[in-house]
């Protein structure tokens, strides 16, 4: 992927993740950050480092306010998966691959979840579950956006 | 990304271990210190910056795409309103007069509710019980951790962390929010906490014989001293009872709408010396 295209995409990503478009969409939107490593993973011809996915997430845990450590783990757990499978995963048909990505995402949004009810009071909220299909079903439209993205980048001369 | 080094000198499964262990190692850390969570809205101020670009040329452009008959019924009921209120507002003055000369009696000045600044909502994160908001006011401006933040309705929460040019808030709803309450008119101390759930708040430990009852509205009692007292809080929505619990669950209706935040403000409260002057 390049990088220009990475880092803007990134920006997108976290800028989508907080806007305050209201308590809905709050609660409902995919984990846009998630998502986009899902396609900078998939797309990427080389296996990412756990470690910068890992400060991806601290960054996200330090600027969203929430419990450090939590997404910064949740996304590594999700990219061991999504290695673990990535094989079987790429020979499936499309609409077989977003049920692989709800798991993916339904995964790191549980874990996610599950470190910050270890850190503290936390309540159980179906917009997890509704953020994860969100997020599949979004996926096409997500790829197909990053995709032409990725093809009107303009190469780095030299 | 071709770019980056890809170092793997150590198995998948270790790597995640050490990782796992140092986000166990940073959320411990993080409990001790909370200037860690103050280091992240000072990094985060580039992205709240963008977000507040965002939400005015949002707001600039729903006020472009909104249809006449919208706009016609907005100010209709907009004059509607201004009708109420001017008759509500003829009163306004005798009712000053009237409660200087009681408390002129009483010998008790009112405490004033002291400054406030008014604050646009940069980002929220309002998943899992952790129910913050992030706002456009910071230490810059005198925001300081435990001011209390208020919203048309009542009050909404208080400010948690700082950063130079931006705060963020815990709603009344958070998990870990509790702000010492009494009946409006009574002397009933009783606190009020987050459930996470934006529209109810639930009042704990409540005894089966509890005065609370539905419709019984709360305001902040004062104690402790960061709240000014007389502040609404909500309004009691239902008392259970269950028969096998030793308390009544008593939930409550938020004064202020927390699901539709748009401009908050934030208050200074006035200590009664202050206003005397």
């Amino acid at each position: 992927m390049k990088a220009g295209a990475l880092v803007f995409g990134f920006i997108l990503a976290f800028l989508a993740e907080s806007l305050p478009l209201g308590p809905l969409y709050a609660q409902l939107h995919p984990d846009f950050i998630a998502l986009f490593i899902l396609y900078w993973a998939l797309s990427s011809s080389q296996p990412l480092s756990y470690f910068v996915i890992w400060l991806i997430g601290l960054a996200q845990d330090l600027i969203f306010g929430r419990v450090p450590g939590s997404d910064a783990i949740a996304l590594v757990l999700m990219l061991a998966l999504l290695y673990a499978w990535m094989a079987r995963v790429r020979r499936l048909p499309p609409w077989e691959q977003l049920f692989f990505i709800f798991f993916l995402l339904l995964a790191q949004s549980l874990i996610s979840w599950l470190w910050q009810a270890w850190a503290g009071p936390i309540v159980w909220h179906n917009a997890l579950l509704l953020g994860a299909a969100l997020g599949a079903a979004l996926w096409p439209l997500f790829t197909y956006a990053l995709d032409r993205l990725q093809y009107h980048w303009p190469q780095r001369k030299g | 990304m071709s770019g980056l080094p890809f170092i793997r000198p150590l198995p998948s499964l270790l790597r995640v271990l050490i990782l796992a262990t140092l986000s166990v190692g940073v959320s411990l850390y993080s409990v001790e210190h909370p200037n860690l969570r103050q280091l992240g809205l000072n990094a985060a101020e580039p992205l709240l910056w963008l977000n507040g670009q965002l939400r005015d040329a949002w707001q600039v452009c729903s006020q472009y795409l909104q249809t006449q008959t919208t706009l016609r019924r907005e100010n209709a009921a907009l004059r509607q309103r201004l009708q109420v209120l001017e008759m509500e507002n003829l009163a306004l003055p005798v009712l000053r007069t009237e409660n200087q000369q009681l408390l002129a009696l009483l010998d008790s000045f009112p405490t004033a509710p002291g400054r406030v600044a008014v604050a646009q909502i940069e980002a929220q994160n309002l998943r899992s019980g952790s129910q913050q908001i992030t706002i456009n006011l910071g230490a810059a401006e005198g925001v300081y951790v435990g001011q209390p933040a208020l919203a048309p309705g009542g009050v909404i929460g208080q400010v948690v962390t700082v950063s130079r040019n931006n705060a963020r808030i815990s709603l009344l709803s958070d998990l870990s929010s509790a702000i010492p309450a009494k009946p409006l008119g009574g002397n009933y101390p009783c606190l009020v906490e987050g459930r996470g759930d934006l529209h109810s708040l639930s009042v704990p430990f409540q005894p089966h014989a509890t005065p609370l009852v539905p419709g019984t509205e709360l305001v902040t009692s004062g104690l402790g001293g960061r709240f000014p007292p007389g502040l609404p809080l909500g309004v009691v929505k239902s008392v259970e009872h269950a028969s096998n619990g030793p308390f009544a669950r008593v939930l409550v209706r938020p004064s202020a709408n927390l699901a539709a935040l748009n401009t908050i403000l934030l208050l200074w409260p006035q200590t009664r010396n202050a206003s005397h002057s």
